[in-house]
């Protein structure tokens, strides 16, 4: 009998019950709407555990080196990479934009060789400011590093000192010379020119440097560039070419003009290797990216796991001739591994 | 019971029939879209200017008399179609370079692409101009050069070629042959271990630009794997493959060794374009600059822009830098040269716009430079020569936008006007496109120079609109919730009734009648010669009878499960003969007007109404006939019990519950009672009761606005009573 009594009462309650959960349903189901949307998307956007490595552009041996060295280290540390850059080395513009989407997409770390000195600092700050552990490679930004920045270089005074010496050694201490290639946007690239130059001076006083030609991210430039400064100076002895491009257009351009047993030519960077091998190339300073790339996922390792991490690295280049080509050590840094089943 | 119960489970299994039929409908297309073959074979001939399933990754694209053209030097770009879940297939196609210096074809098996050289995750099988191979490789985001072949005579720009790539397992073949003469084909091949086993399809140019025609995706057999390997010569197995055996490979379109490009030789007078403007008409005059827009060709130095005729110019790609040589004809914000001669000087010098303001653009200071500017859209006008007009806004300053559509018309009609857009393109004064009606117009080179920054405000007409049909259609599903929920409630309480009269009868009723079966006992018993006694227990015995009756009515009158679905008349009617049971009562029953089912509330309360003056008359007036009429009017609804018992005088009636409760509920219905009786002549209980009209459904806004006005009034009423003039 009391059971059939609490039946009617039970029948009321869970009606009641009911139309409370209903009510309380219709109302909670529009914020957790919103915030399973949002948490959804937060875990799209997380990218935990991946490295952003973010060249000056891809699709060039001196950053495809660095690639595979920063694979390396994150196949070590456990880690991943997300490897993209802009088509072009002076799009600025779209530098800045993957650095920012990036640092919104939530990645562990990030890696960047700026375009641009200047221009990065927003960008770069801005994911510092998210706590993105941050390493320049390359060539350094217009601010000094510290907590979560630091800085890979490549030794730019000793390049700069490679290449000078070189160049005293070919010309016995006396000679004409010119450096093309020179671009204000790569801080390494003006610290390279200032480093040949006060050694070149201190070194070898009888060589004199007849010009000096800034250079852009263009070879058939490059290469119209080399080829007036040819044209002007027809006693010049050696050619120093700065960068990649540089080193390629003065290449084409002694080409062209028959002169590249004449004129000997000392580039930077590597891109153009080969013609070391017949002597048309003189030598080619490098610097070791591979290893680059590698110290930097290792440090950002270490910056994620809270050990403390040296500010600025300086990695030393290499200085490749003929003679050497071939050494272990060149082909470690040149040769890459790109076997299809890595 | 059982019809309730029946519905109530009709219900749920109609909404879990239909749950289910949505998730399995559901499942179905997404296993539809998965499908490897799903959409195939797949056919673009690009001859309807139509292309609205490619997306474009960097480049320039336009469609150009039924070929996909990309007009830009950048290194890879893309434009990519398909399923990322086609797998085996066979993709064919026509491909042309644009330029002497790179390589242009198609990926294949591609996924996750984003803007990049190598930015994508697939094969690529291209023709490269640099040392005149057929290539093929694999990209994840980076470039892994599998085979490649020498082509027998060399590659040649401009020149169409026959691409047919068959992706089958871990097996890609390459075929390659000039249409001109389709039998000398060149192939390649490779397998590979750990291979990319499904994705898109694309094309992609390396530095020379490109076109593409008749691009045809169909399903791959093993035949069609067997017959393409038969044109390669020696195909190998490519997972062994390692570079250190060569010089690496970076980028498919990577240079090789040994560059040597013949430059045209610099012109001993170059002029800086800005100084054309005060250049004597007719003047010949070269300049130097880069390709900022081919069609109408645009040249652009570090000085200004300038426009450029000629009756048959070189082909020159968007980022050459080129030499021209012509005529001068100053305007006075556009100077074009005429009679042009264009050569090209070198490629992959492309000009980055200027950010300017439309103030800027109207002063005629960057006319006919590469400029970017945002503005708000107004209007899209579709103009001759399959092209759009945009009509824009920036700071008060209109202008207008023109694009050649091509490939643009999917990429620009999901914009929405009053969106804030960025846009890029050639700032032109010149007449003959502003018509003097604007400062200037903007010409874009492509669909993707056009890029939304925020969408229109949400406040337009549209989105108030749906706000609105949403907010409705929110109500209408609380409105039926509520009489739900109300539903339910009734339910509840008429089954607490049930119960209750269960209750009574198996423990009130039986009881009663066992303690009258034990009194007539003992009545029986005690001897006859005991008067007081007799008397006593006759009166105990009508007692418990009258007690007994009652407790059956009560349980008659809680009792109206067996009367669900029934009308109000009936139930009433039922009701009254199951009290007069063995009364000799008449009961008579009669309905009229449009009867029509009542809202729950109202029929139950009329019931109970009724029900009390059938128990009344049963109880006190002795009748020998019960009459119950119900009258539906267009607005209300009339019951009527009548009875020709003994009555009653007006007034002078117990203080019973019985009136009181009918006079009660007929207030809660917002009815009207009319009790009529006197002493002899019997009595009738009348109540008249309005009839809530159903609302149809485009008459709730009026009711809620109804109601919005009443509520409104009696809080007016209120302010105005409690701050009166004596307030103030």
């Amino acid at each position: 009998m009391i059971v059939r009594s609490n039946k009617g009462s039970a029948v009321r309650q869970f009606c009641s019950t009911k139309l409370r959960l209903y009510w309380i349903c219709l109302a909670l189901s529009v914020p957790l709407t919103f915030m399973l949307s949002g948490l959804l998307a937060g875990c799209k956007a997380r990218h935990a555990g991946v490295i952003a490595f973010i060249p000056r552009t891809t699709g060039m041996s001196l950053w495809e080196a660095a690639h595979a060295g920063a694979e390396a280290a994150a196949a070590s540390a456990h880690l991943s990479t997300y490897w993209n850059a802009p088509t072009r080395e002076d799009d600025i513009n779209s530098q800045i934009a993957l650095v920012n989407r990036v640092i919104d997409a939530g990645y562990s770390g990030l890696i960047l060789s700026p375009d641009q000195p200047l221009a990065l600092i927003t960008p770069v700050r801005r994911g510092l400011a998210k706590g993105i552990p941050t390493v320049i490679l390359g060539s350094p930004l217009a601010m000094p590093p510290g907590g979560k920045l630091s800085y890979i270089l490549n030794d730019e005074n000793e390049a700069g000192s490679l290449a000078a010496m070189r160049i005293g050694e070919l010309l016995h201490g006396k000679g004409t010379i010119a450096i093309v290639g020179i671009n204000f946007d790569i801080i390494g690239v003006v610290d390279r020119v200032r480093s040949f130059e006060a050694v070149l001076s201190r070194r070898f006083p009888g060589i004199t440097i007849a010009e000096k030609r800034t250079g852009s991210f263009n070879i058939p430039y490059e290469q119209q560039a080399t080829e007036e400064l040819l044209m002007v100076h027809h006693n010049l002895d050696a050619i120093v070419a700065v960068t990649a491009d540089a080193t390629r257009g003065s290449y084409a351009a002694l080409d062209e003009l028959h002169r590249l047993h004449r004129v000997r030519l000392i580039g930077f960077d590597q891109d153009l290797i080969q013609p070391i091998e017949t002597g048309d190339l003189d030598s080619v300073v490098i610097e070791d990216t591979y290893d680059m790339g590698y110290r930097a996922v290792e440090l950002l390792s270490d910056q994620i796991h809270g050990k403390a991490v040296p500010a600025l690295i300086k990695v030393s280049p290499r200085l490749v001739t003929k003679s050497n080509l071939a050494s272990p050590e060149i082909q470690r840094i040149l040769a890459l591994d790109s076997e299809w089943n890595r | 019971m059982i019809t309730r119960h029946f519905s109530k489970s009709g219900l749920i299994i109609l909404a879990f029939g239909l749950a289910i039929a949505a998730a399995v409908s559901g499942i179905c297309w997404v296993i539809y879209l998965h499908y490897p073959q799903y959409r195939l074979p797949y056919h673009d001939g690009f001859a309807a200017n139509i292309a609205d399933e490619w997306k474009a990754f960097g480049g320039t694209w336009s469609i150009v008399d039924g070929t996909m053209q990309n007009d830009s030097d950048e290194r890879g770009a893309k434009l990519m179609a398909g399923s990322t879940h086609w797998e085996d297939y066979v993709l064919s196609g026509d491909v042309k370079l644009l330029g002497t210096d790179g390589d242009a074809g198609f990926i294949v098996r591609s996924s996750n692409e984003e803007k990049g050289v190598d930015s994508y995750s697939g094969y690529y099988a291209g023709l490269r101009t640099r040392d005149n191979r057929l290539v093929l490789g694999r990209a994840m985001y980076d470039w892994k050069e599998g085979q490649s072949v020498a082509i027998p005579g060399g590659m040649r720009a401009f020149q169409w070629y026959h691409l047919q790539i068959v992706a089958f397992g871990c097996t890609i073949v390459v075929s390659a042959a000039p249409t001109s003469t389709p039998g000398s084909f060149t192939a390649v091949s490779l397998s590979d271990k750990n291979c990319i086993r499904s994705g898109r399809i694309g094309l992609r140019s390396y530095s020379s630009g490109g076109a593409w025609k008749d691009v045809r995706v169909r399903v791959a057999t093993e035949d069609d794997l067997r017959d393409a390997l038969v044109r390669v010569p020696a195909h190998r197995d490519s997972s062994g493959l390692k570079s250190k055996t060569d010089l690496p490979y970076f980028g498919s379109g990577s240079r090789p060794s040994t560059t040597n490009l013949p430059l045209p030789a610099p012109a001993s007078s170059v002029q800086a374009i800005s100084s054309l403007s005060l250049a004597a008409p007719q003047t010949r005059v070269t300049v130097r600059g880069v390709v900022i827009l081919t069609k109408p060709l645009y040249v652009q130095d570090s000085t200004g822009g300038v426009a450029v005729n000629g009756k048959s110019l070189a082909p020159v790609k968007i980022g050459e830098e080129v030499q021209v040589t012509g005529n001068v004809l100053p305007g006075y914000y556009s100077t074009h040269l005429q009679n042009s001669t264009v050569n090209a000087l070198w490629s992959h010098t492309p000009v980055p716009p200027v950010s300017i303001t439309s103030a800027q653009a109207a002063s005629g200071a960057f006319d006919s430079m590469f400029i970017e500017l945002e503005g708000s859209l107004r209007h899209k006008t579709p103009a001759p020569d399959n092209s759009l007009v945009l009509d824009l806004e920036s700071d008060q300053q209109p202008f207008q936008a023109i694009v050649n559509l091509r490939r643009g018309d999917h990429l620009l009609q999901d914009v929405e006007q009053n969106s804030t857009v960025r846009l890029r393109g050639i700032c032109v004064s010149d007449p003959q496109y502003t018509h003097q009606r604007f400062p200037f117009v903007l010409l874009m080179r492509s669909a993707d120079d056009l890029e939304v920054l925020s969408g229109p405000p949400w406040w337009n007409t549209r989105h108030v609109v749906l706000l609105s049909a949403v907010s409705f259609i929110l109500i209408l599903v609380a409105h039926y919730m509520q009489n739900r929920v109300e539903h339910w409630r009734w339910r509840t309480i008429l089954e607490e009734r049930e119960n209750l009269a269960h209750e009574i009868h198996d423990t009130l009723a039986q009881s009663f009648a066992g303690l009258g079966f034990q009194l007539e006992a003992i009545r029986d018993r005690v001897p006859a010669d005991i008067p007081v006694v007799h008397e006593q227990l006759d009166l105990a015995c009508d007692l418990v009878r009258r007690s007994h009756q009652e407790a059956r009515r009560s349980i008659v009158a809680l009792r109206r499960d067996s009367d669900t679905g029934m009308d109000l008349l009936t139930t009433l009617e039922r009701c009254a003969r199951k009290m007069v049971d063995r009364c000799g009562v008449v009961v008579s029953a009669i309905q009229s007007g449009n009867v029509r089912v009542l809202p729950a509330a109202l029929s139950d309360a009329l019931f109970r109404i009724g029900q009390e003056a059938i128990a009344n008359s049963v109880r006190h007036a002795q009748p020998t006939r019960i009459s119950i009429a119900i009258n539906y009017n267009d607005s209300d609804v009339q019951l009527t019990v009548e009875d020709n018992g003994i009555g009653f005088e007006i007034g002078h009636e117990s203080a019973g519950f019985g009136l009181q409760g009918i006079q009660r509920r007929t207030r809660v219905i917002s009815g009207v009672a009319q009790i009529t009786s006197s002493p002899g002549a019997g009595t009738r209980v009348t109540v008249t009761a309005p009839v809530p009209r159903s609302r149809r459904w485009f008459e709730w806004p009026f009711t809620l606005w109804q109601t919005y006005w009443r509520y409104r009034s009696y809080a007016q009423a209120r302010k105005q009573m409690y701050s009166g003039p004596d307030r103030g």
